[in-house]
């Protein structure tokens, strides 16, 4: 054996620690396609329940549509299963490049390069594009992923406070020296469900000749008139430089990410980019089903009007029963009940009344911050939003942490 | 616009750059699945081409398998398109749970996690396993993925001679004051074919008390005599701590990947692993697709057998006819052109020829090491390959590089 014991019991101490701490993730076995209604079995051999879904990304209804079905099995059969290759080599089908341009005009782009995840896109796209003679300017709440790719770059960094432009137009200001500067920012912040003032981080921008990149990945579909993301909803479409974005939330959920921008920057990226050059071309199927999805988007408001519908209801209800939430306009519904062990106990009882939400404490949140993030989905019928208000309010009402 | 004309010519001129040095990538439509026969437009508008493909890394020619295909439709029917989750929220089915079970059982190992990525597998584990107070021992040729999840890590780095013990054995030697040392390789090297020595390794571990990491995205489902990777083929299994791999080669190509370990290290993974806790779980139809696949490759050995016997026919046939193949065992068989120019202008003639094969350069090889990468699959049949090898004869004469030597090539066509 090569490990030796000390190793196996200091990995074995690290997960003691973990779940003496509460912070052990424990996953729950879902026999079930993604939906408003899910089959869990949890623990492990436990009776299969039947729980309402309050916390997917699946805010389109769009990861079991039976147009995106139909349209991935259509693709497993036209273009077969897997590519077996990155795209460079022997991995780029005619539907990849389709994707590309139908993701271009629906984000109001140049150009777009597919990634295997925006986990991926994030992690390839500051080193190919930026070096130590540059500056990244970085709102201090951006998404993991983003953290990391720009940990893989050579360039400067600098964290502004959270959505505080006067803190960020000072950054810029001190970092006029510099080559070129990035300003990046998350669309829309996954934890608070808030919006990114693209409106004021365009015209810092433009005044103080930096790049702006944007993760929409919690947008796009479904913020702004027409769902094209967080630069419709505030007008500056063609006015930001870089979009990031996934296939693995709204646009049905499986899998796949992008970059959308200047078509000088996606063809460095083509060339440079280390997920895309080293990590396999995207699923025929996975492709098949992205198109289907855009392809709904593009022929009717429908799906996103019930969203927002669905959103500005609960969002309204929830208040009225009592509760504390961040307010806001996204189907990010963020709870807050500060303490990390309410958080648990209440979203338990949840659990057991048949509404699956989840909590979410320090470390993922500030310490005294903990919350349940409810996500609303426009394949959430109206019954199923009340039935979960209706358990909020009488756990809420037992727990003694609404306001009457 | 925010994107300024300077930024603008920048770029533009990186992109002038990368066309002078003949290293501009391009991409060639196909329209088809991946196959042996496939349908290519190259260059864009060009009239469809049917080509032998020779370049995938659909080793055992599972990617458009009927029954693979066939699982794949089952997958999206019974548990649907994409799970809009990460996995800890809600995005783990019985299914995930289901390959991850079948994979351990296949590898050997004690469990297993997936990734949306072999490259995000990578990418994560060793920030999770290792900090300041360790050391990352590393092959110099191991894959960029590799490179990258070294880089996100903490842990000291030290780099050996690419597959050279005395020089690992040094390295180790010099980090006995560490508290965990970790050894990094790849288990086949990509662009040689060469396959690590890992029973050497392994005894090294044990007498320094390393752990060892092996990458066997080339070797899952073929090398070794059941198919189980490098450590079956060493003869080591149960002896590797870690190894990752990719769902998107031999397994059938779609995407995903996996790291297969003790139970600890996965459990720790699941609780810490950045591209884990932070990117999608993988879709149904590619979860019930692998399934199938493991099943298919448990059960029998044939589609690994053939891809043997292909890969021993092609590169005897190849060194018959005179081409400078670089010896080894795997289906990785590089054809050594030496200089870039060459490499491409004999890629576009095969291409002619209906031979899809593609010309590697600096730098994703050394400088002067330029290539055309050749890859079997058990797709193909034994008239693919013949007509592979009399394209390479007829390409190899017209440059008047069959039976030439390393220095007598380079003396022809420059480094």
């Amino acid at each position: 054996m090569t490990q030796s014991r000390i190793v196996k019991e200091f990995f074995q101490k690290e997960i003691q620690e973990l779940k003496a701490a509460h912070l052990f993730k424990e996953e729950r076995y879902i026999l079930s396609p993604q939906s408003p209604v899910l089959t869990v079995e949890y623990p492990p051999g436990a009776p299969v329940k039947e729980l309402l879904n309050f916390c997917a990304n699946n805010y389109l209804g769009l990861s079991d549509h039976p147009e995106v079905l139909k349209a991935a099995a259509e693709g497993l059969k036209k273009r077969g299963y897997g590519m077996s290759s990155v795209r460079f080599i022997c991995g780029t089908q005619d539907i990849h490049k389709e994707l590309e341009a139908r993701l271009s005009d629906f984000l109001g782009m140049e150009d777009t390069i597919l990634y295997t995840s925006a986990f991926d896109a994030n992690g390839g796209v500051f080193e190919a594009l930026l070096g130590e003679e540059d500056v990244i300017l970085s709102d201090e709440l951006n998404h993991a992923s983003i953290i990391d790719g720009i940990r893989l770059c050579k360039a400067h960094r600098h964290r502004y406070k959270h959505l505080d432009m006067a803190d960020l137009e000072q950054c810029l200001r001190q970092s006029q020296d510099k080559r070129f500067r990035m300003i990046v920012t998350d669309g829309v912040f996954s934890m608070d469900g808030e919006l990114a003032r693209l409106d004021i981080l365009t015209t810092l921008a433009e005044r103080y000749d930096a790049i702006l990149l944007v993760d929409d990945s919690h947008a796009t579909g479904f913020i702004g008139p027409n769902g094209r993301g967080t630069h419709e909803h505030h007008g500056v479409m063609g006015k930001v430089d870089l979009i990031t974005t996934t296939f693995g939330k709204a646009l049905g959920g499986a899998s796949g990410g992008c970059v959308s921008g200047s078509r000088v920057f996606i063809d460095v990226l083509r060339q440079r980019s280390r997920p895309y050059t080293f990590s396999n071309t995207l699923a025929p199927v996975v492709v098949a089903g992205t198109l289907k999805a855009l392809e709904l988007l593009g022929q009717s408001h429908k799906l996103r009007d019930k969203l927002m519908e669905n959103t500005a209801y609960f969002r309204r209800r929830i208040s009225e029963i009592g509760y504390t939430i961040i307010e806001g306009i996204h189907p990010i519904v963020p709870i807050m009940l500060h303490d990390a062990k309410v958080v648990q106990e209440i979203s338990r009882e949840l659990y057991n009344e048949g509404i699956y939400v989840i909590g979410f404490s320090y470390p993922v949140v500030p310490k005294d911050k903990a919350r349940i993030r409810v996500q609303i989905s426009a394949a959430h019928e109206r019954h199923q939003l009340d039935k979960a208000l209706e358990l909020f309010k009488i756990i809420g009402e037992q727990f003694g942490v609404i306001r009457t | 616009m925010a994107y300024s004309e300077k930024a603008k010519g920048f770029y533009q001129n990186e992109l002038t750059t990368i066309r002078q040095g003949g290293l501009f990538k391009e991409e060639r439509y196909i329209e088809s699945p991946q196959a042996a026969n496939i349908t290519v437009e190259f260059p864009k508008g060009a009239a469809q081409k049917q080509v032998i493909n020779l370049c995938a890394n659909n080793y055992l020619g599972l990617s458009s398998h009927p029954d693979v295909v066939k699982a794949a439709h089952a997958g999206l029917d019974s548990r649907g398109y994409g799970l809009s989750s990460v996995r800890f929220i809600c995005g783990t089915q019985d299914i995930h749970d289901e390959l991850e079970r079948k994979i351990s059982e296949f590898l050997g190992m004690e469990d297993t996690i997936l990734f949306p990525s072999c490259m995000e597998a990578n990418a994560g584990m060793f920030e999770v396993m290792l900090d300041k107070n360790d050391a990352m021992i590393a092959d110099r040729l191991v894959h960029a993925s590799i490179v990258d999840g070294m880089r996100l890590c903490k842990a000291q780095l030290f780099n050996y001679k690419h597959s050279n013990m005395a020089h690992l054995e040094e390295k180790l030697q010099e980090t006995q004051q560490c508290r965990f040392r970790l050894i990094i390789t790849d288990g086949v090297f990509s662009m040689d074919g060469d396959i690590v020595k890992l029973d050497e390794i392994c005894d090294l571990a044990d007498k320094y008390d390393a752990m060892v990491m092996v990458d066997d995205s080339h070797a899952t489902g073929f090398i070794g005599k059941r198919g189980r990777g490098t450590h079956e083929h060493c003869g080591v299994m149960g002896r590797v701590d870690v190894i990752t791999t990719t769902l998107g080669k031999a397994l059938g190509g779609a995407t995903g990947g996996c790291l297969s370990s003790r139970k600890e290290i996965v459990d720790l993974c699941r609780q810490r692993a950045r591209p884990y806790l932070f990117s999608n779980s993988l879709p149904p139809p590619v979860v019930a697709a692998s399934i199938r696949v493991i099943e298919l490759i448990s059960k029998t050995t044939d589609r690994r057998d053939k891809l043997e016997r292909n890969t021993k026919y092609f590169r005897e046939r190849m060194i018959k006819a005179g081409l400078d193949i670089k010896e080894g065992e795997s289906p990785i068989v590089p054809v050594m052109l030496y200089n870039a120019k060459l490499a491409q202008d004999v890629a576009r003639d095969l291409f002619q020829e209906g031979i899809y094969v593609v010309g590697f350069f600096f730098p994703v090889v050394p400088a002067g090491a330029a290539r055309i990468r050749t890859q079997i699959s058990a797709d193909h049949e034994i008239e693919h390959l013949d007509k592979a090898i009399a394209a390479f004869t007829k390409i190899g004469a017209k440059y008047n590089i069959l039976g030439k030597k390393k220095d007598e090539v380079i003396a022809m066509y420059g480094l």
